[in-house]
């Protein structure tokens, strides 16, 4: 609750300062309009800020489970065999290195206008966060647990046991790492989406906001920009405590945890 | 005679030590350089500015839309824009002014694959249509199709940013509006996928002027300003009289745009080059505004000289 309190009061300093920054440099509005004029587009234009909204959030939730899957299915691949770990860590390696605005035109291009190139670009920039943080966890993983586990299960050689191996001890200990992956993709996935909206799209935040920028509706970009901002932080709030939930077992060390445990 | 002695005036101020209390005037420019801003360039290399006592930086944005409001804010001296989106942004309240034209005509086209299936607006039913965002394409549009009877809910309209004639190519869209009929279209008869188009003039939306310039409202009346336009006219001159040298000149420039796009493009501009910058058409600010207005574009046409500085 504290933290909650002390959130709103940063939000509340936040809003002071626009203010203030108005007041003395006399900015032109359609530099940096006044929070009440945000405001009030805000509640104004709200149909066309939800509609909008809705279609970044299902690029951005869409992008987030299929990045994750494919983030996961990595990270196991990467931890299973040194053979295949050489061969796909470069890969992996690679994906982050190439920045996403520049695939953006491309993804475009091959995937078309509509969401399935979003998706992608969501994707591509969760991909490496999720991927590096779980195989980190299954590395991690005390060698002593991995011995006692094959000694007391059989091992491997039973039928089934590289699954309960798995089940019962790599995934419980992982998950935490996978957490903060999740986590850091939560917060990042908003921007794959939109970057892939303003190389091209029929509607979406990005969209929207391009739109309002080309009309000198400054008011209407940046209420756009707080409902992208608000989208944001909910889906890292909401995969903060879903994560929570999964693994009670583990002491968040996690300093941008905002919820109270 | 007049020529030398502007050449020789420029040669002297360019040997001068940093050009002797020389005024700097910034430009923005709409887009990356290109054919369309010979008139701007020629100004610079052969001395008009120079000769007039002007130093004048040109500056390419990242995006077409911030130019304008950025000499609003007094960050740039000048902005490239166009004719619709100065009436636009006025009524939005932004404090600018129209101060001279370098391009006279539209150059904005609706553009179709040329051995695709749109023959004519009326086969645009359905269809999907990609734009760059100028604030008021979707204007032009609805006019455009309503010579035929058609509306933009009759359309699926796709943003495609700077993607016009590749997204063409690609057959992601049907057709896009926005393309320039002087470089867009050169640039998709290049990628082997010539275009056929539909100018927006020839289909319902009144002439404008496709680039202007446009000061701050209150410094519209700089006499730094007349100097330019005084040079811009002399750069306009020299290019639609001797365009082979002009060419030279342009690609000594910027050699980067020495290639075969550019030199069709330069072919197909030289006829839109305004001859004088200065003069105002004020009845064209009348038509541009009740045009936008009728879109629901904008809240109410203004008189001329809300949108223009009028020419001394």
């Amino acid at each position: 609750m504290t933290k909650l309190l002390a959130a709103l009061a940063a939000f509340a300093v936040l809003i002071g300062l626009w203010q203030a920054i108005i007041l003395l440099t006399d900015v032109p509005f359609f530099i940096l309009p006044s929070p009440l004029a945000v405001a009030e587009t805000l509640w104004r234009q709200r149909d066309l800020l939800l509609a909008h909204g809705a279609t970044t959030l299902i690029e951005i939730a869409a992008g987030l489970l299929l990045g994750t899957l494919l983030g996961i299915a990595t990270a196991v691949l990467l931890a299973s065999t040194t053979r295949l770990r050489r061969l796909v860590l470069p890969l992996v390696i690679a994906s982050q290195a190439i920045p996403v605005f520049a695939v953006a035109p491309l993804l475009v291009m091959w995937l078309g206008y509509g969401m399935a190139s979003k998706i992608a670009m969501a994707c591509v920039i969760i991909f490496f966060p999720v991927t590096v943080a779980l195989a980190d966890g299954i590395a991690r993983l005390e060698p002593g647990l991995a011995d006692l586990a094959r000694v007391m299960t059989g091992g491997v050689q039973r039928p089934g046991g590289r699954w309960r191996l798995l089940r019962h001890l790599y995934g419980p200990a992982a998950l935490p790492a996978l957490g903060s992956g999740l986590r850091i993709a939560a917060a990042v996935a908003p921007i794959g989406a939109v970057v892939g909206e303003w190389v091209g799209s029929a509607g979406g935040l990005g969209w929207l906001m391009l739109h309002a920028n080309a009309r000198a509706k400054i008011d209407l970009m940046f209420a756009a920009l707080i409902v992208l901002a608000a989208l944001a932080l909910l889906l890292y709030l909401g995969v903060d405590r879903l994560m929570r939930r999964a693994t009670p077992w583990a002491q968040s060390s996690d300093p941008a945890t905002l919820t109270d445990s | 005679m007049k020529r030398l002695r502007a050449l020789i005036l420029g040669l002297a101020c360019l040997a001068a030590t940093p050009a002797a209390a020389a005024d700097k005037l910034t430009v923005l420019l709409d887009w990356a350089v290109n054919p369309d801003h010979a008139p701007l360039i020629l100004a610079k290399t052969q001395g008009y500015f120079a000769a007039r006592g002007l130093e004048v930086e040109l500056i390419a944005p990242s995006d077409p839309n911030d130019p304008p409001k950025l000499v609003a804010a007094g960050q740039a001296d000048l902005a490239v824009t166009y004719q619709p989106q100065l009436v636009l942004l006025v009524d939005q309240g932004l404090p600018l002014k129209r101060v001279a034209t370098l391009i006279d005509t539209p150059l904005n086209c609706l553009a179709v694959l040329a051995d695709g299936p749109v023959k004519s607006i009326a086969d645009l039913k359905g269809r999907k249509i990609g734009y760059s965002v100028a604030g008021f394409e979707d204007a032009l549009l609805n006019t455009m199709l309503a010579t035929a009877g058609l509306t933009n809910a009759d359309v699926q309209l796709v943003n495609v940013n700077f993607a016009l004639a590749t997204s063409l190519a690609a057959g992601q869209v049907d057709a896009v509006i926005g393309a320039y009929r002087n470089f867009e279209i050169p640039e998709m008869a290049l990628l082997g996928k010539p275009a056929r188009i539909f100018p927006v003039e020839d289909h319902g939306v009144p002439s404008y002027d496709e680039l202007i310039i446009a000061a701050g409202a209150d410094k519209a009346d700089d006499p730094r300003i007349a100097r330019f336009v005084a040079a811009l006219e002399d750069g306009a001159r020299y290019t639609i009289n001797h365009p082979d040298e002009a060419w030279a000149a342009f690609i000594a420039a910027y050699p980067e745009l020495n290639d075969e796009l550019n030199r069709q493009a330069w072919a197909l501009t030289l006829p839109r080059f305004a001859a004088s910058p200065a003069a105002l058409d004020p009845g064209r600010f009348t038509r541009a505004a009740s045009f936008l207005h009728q879109a629901g574009l904008i809240a109410k046409v203004s008189p001329p000289q809300t949108y223009a500085a009028f020419p001394k």
